[in-house]
């Protein structure tokens, strides 16, 4: 962590740092303020404070939470990434969520149809920024073997921001162990070696 | 009490795909269910009209990826029907132990998932995608995939077995017959598995045959109807086996069957393995023109490990003119209304996890 750049005696310093901890203080203490409002502005206030900015990119790196989403047969080697040869919480993607709002990452597992398009659309709404998305196999990626379907997306970057694609149909479960070490690299803070 | 409506889906943890239901409750019976599908619906029927014969299997292979091999296995006979081919014997041989593999993986995988439903048994869910594994590597060993293998060619398979796969192969199935004995031991042992298995989602045997369902859900409710059997195909008439059924049509005999078929696909693999004729098991390689057809009406039924599928070939020089696949997944998931009538809310999934299905094959 680059602690030399941090300048702990600067007034901007102090001040987000008394902020911070006021808001601490008054999240545990009542409702003053929405919770989305709150960490919001927590963010912001992170931004003035570099040494806590790679604490935060430290640890979102370290608990890449995805969610419990499949569509077709890339699930089953998502299921199977999350199952005990893998295991993938050993990265920290651990704990598969059921809902949306409890998640970072979402993996688009199997092929798009056009009738699933405004829920992806919907849940990806619903997860709370910073999110992520990894379009796992060539039907997320491209369409894959549907391409010339009038039924299919081709690729998920048609609806949403792509943060990683992995090739193959379907990849191995290693495969997507590759893409969230890229990812954990996008997020930064991650710690070499 | 007014009935409430329930939307459940399309994305659910616990629907095993994408698959949006309607559920009408009294209190906390379920009234009725409807199931609303097509979310993954990407024309396949209509697609591969578009290819070459052996351009298709790949697209077979994603109806059901969780046996895609069996799926494959059904495409290519029919077509190997309306091209009047013969399967080499060795080939024959081999292809019923892969389909055999083939379903034992799919069954560890219809089980963990129903545990896994059922909350709290995550254990069980952990153990079946090992096992599960085990016997995906061996089927990578045979047929040189992990997941979608394309290695069914017309006449035979893509490569012979390696010289010490036949080890392999055997020390697993002793494996796999001891785990399975472990998982009944664990499963069944558990007064709240119990609880919610039995009696819970019952299908009576004429709702069955009415409504057309397949597979371990027919033979659950007490009908002797095996594709394997009565409809042999392959070296299956020459193999000493029986199909396990049982009388009590409810979430725990579909279970139960699952884990027999599973027992009884380790003693298929091992008497094939020893009976294993020599010679060549090699079909003819991919080439974009393939051999004109000698019938335009070709048909093939096989025993798929949810149910029994069913392909319509009409046969065009080239390309297929017209495949219509009766896919299990589809007809079982009829069954659903009739199960979960007079069930508890909670019990839906566990009904929907014992039916075991796969949304690829029911949307097409």
């Amino acid at each position: 962590m680059p602690e030399e750049n941090v300048d702990y005696s600067s007034e901007e310093f102090a001040n987000a740092k008394r902020e911070m901890d006021s808001l601490v203080y008054e999240s545990l203490k009542g409702r003053e303020m929405k919770p989305n409002a709150l960490f919001a502005r927590m963010a912001d206030l992170a931004k003035a404070m570099p040494l806590s900015k790679d604490i935060v990119k430290w640890s979102r790196s370290n608990s890449v939470w995805p969610l419990q989403f499949g569509l077709a047969c890339c699930a089953i080697e998502l299921m199977d990434f999350g199952s005990a040869r893998i295991d993938a919480e050993r990265k920290g993607f651990l704990l598969f969520r059921s809902t949306p709002r409890q998640c970072d990452v979402m993996v688009i597992a199997g092929w798009v149809t056009k009738s699933m398009v405004p829920e992806i659309k919907r849940l990806y709404e619903q997860m709370l920024s910073p999110k992520y998305v990894i379009a796992f196999g060539e039907c997320a990626t491209c369409g894959g073997p549907w391409w010339e379907s009038y039924n299919i997306v081709k690729g998920i970057d048609e609806v949403l921001p792509v943060d990683v694609y992995v090739a193959g149909c379907p990849p191995r479960p290693e495969n997507l162990f590759g893409a969230l070490m890229k990812l954990q690299k996008k997020i930064g803070g991650v710690v070499e070696g | 009490m007014p009935v409430t409506r329930i939307n459940i889906g399309p994305v659910h943890p616990s629907t095993h795909g994408v698959i949006r239901l309607e559920v009408d409750l009294d209190g906390d019976t379920i009234v009725d269910v409807e199931p609303h599908i097509g979310f993954l619906h990407r024309g396949v029927e209509k697609l591969v009209e578009t290819r070459m014969y052996m351009q298709c299997p790949p697209y077979m292979e994603k109806l059901d990826y969780v046996a895609p091999m069996a799926f494959n296995e059904a495409y290519v006979s029919a077509v190997e029907a309306a091209m009047g081919i013969e399967v080499k014997e060795r080939a024959q041989y081999l292809r019923t132990m892969l389909l055999e593999l083939q379903r034992i993986a799919s069954h560890l995988f219809g089980i963990g998932t129903l545990c896994n439903d059922l909350g709290q048994m995550f254990t069980v869910f952990m153990w079946a995608f090992k096992d599960r594994d085990i016997v995906l590597d061996l089927l990578q060993e045979a047929a040189g995939s992990r997941m979608f293998y394309v290695n069914m060619r017309l006449g035979g398979l893509n490569q012979d077995i390696g010289p010490e796969f036949h080890g392999h192969a055997m020390k697993v199935m002793d494996y796999m017959e001891r785990r399975i004995g472990e998982y009944e031991d664990y499963i069944e042992k558990n007064p709240i598995f119990m609880e919610r298995m039995r009696g819970v989602g019952v299908l009576s045997a004429e709702q069955a045959k009415n409504l057309g369902v397949t597979g371990p859900v027919l033979r659950a409710s007490g009908v002797n109807f095996d594709a394997r059997k009565n409809n042999p195909y392959y070296i299956y008439s020459k193999l000493n086996f029986n199909p396990k059924v049982l009388t009590s049509g409810d979430n725990f005999a579909r279970y139960k069957v699952k884990m027999l078929e599973m027992r009884e696909s380790i003693r298929i693999v091992r008497s094939v393995l020893e009976s294993l004729p020599g010679g060549d098991a090699l079909g003819m390689p991919v080439k974009l023109r393939s051999p004109n057809p000698a019938n335009r009406i070709a048909t093939s039924s096989r025993e798929l490990p949810r149910g029994e599928v069913f392909m319509y070939l009409v046969a065009d020089p080239q390309k297929p003119y017209r495949l219509s696949i009766r896919s299990p997944n589809f007809i079982n998931l009829a069954a659903l209304r009739h199960m979960s009538k007079g069930a508890r809310m909670a019990d839906l999934f566990a009904i929907m996890g014992s039916l075991d299905l796969v949304m690829g094959g029911v949307d097409r």
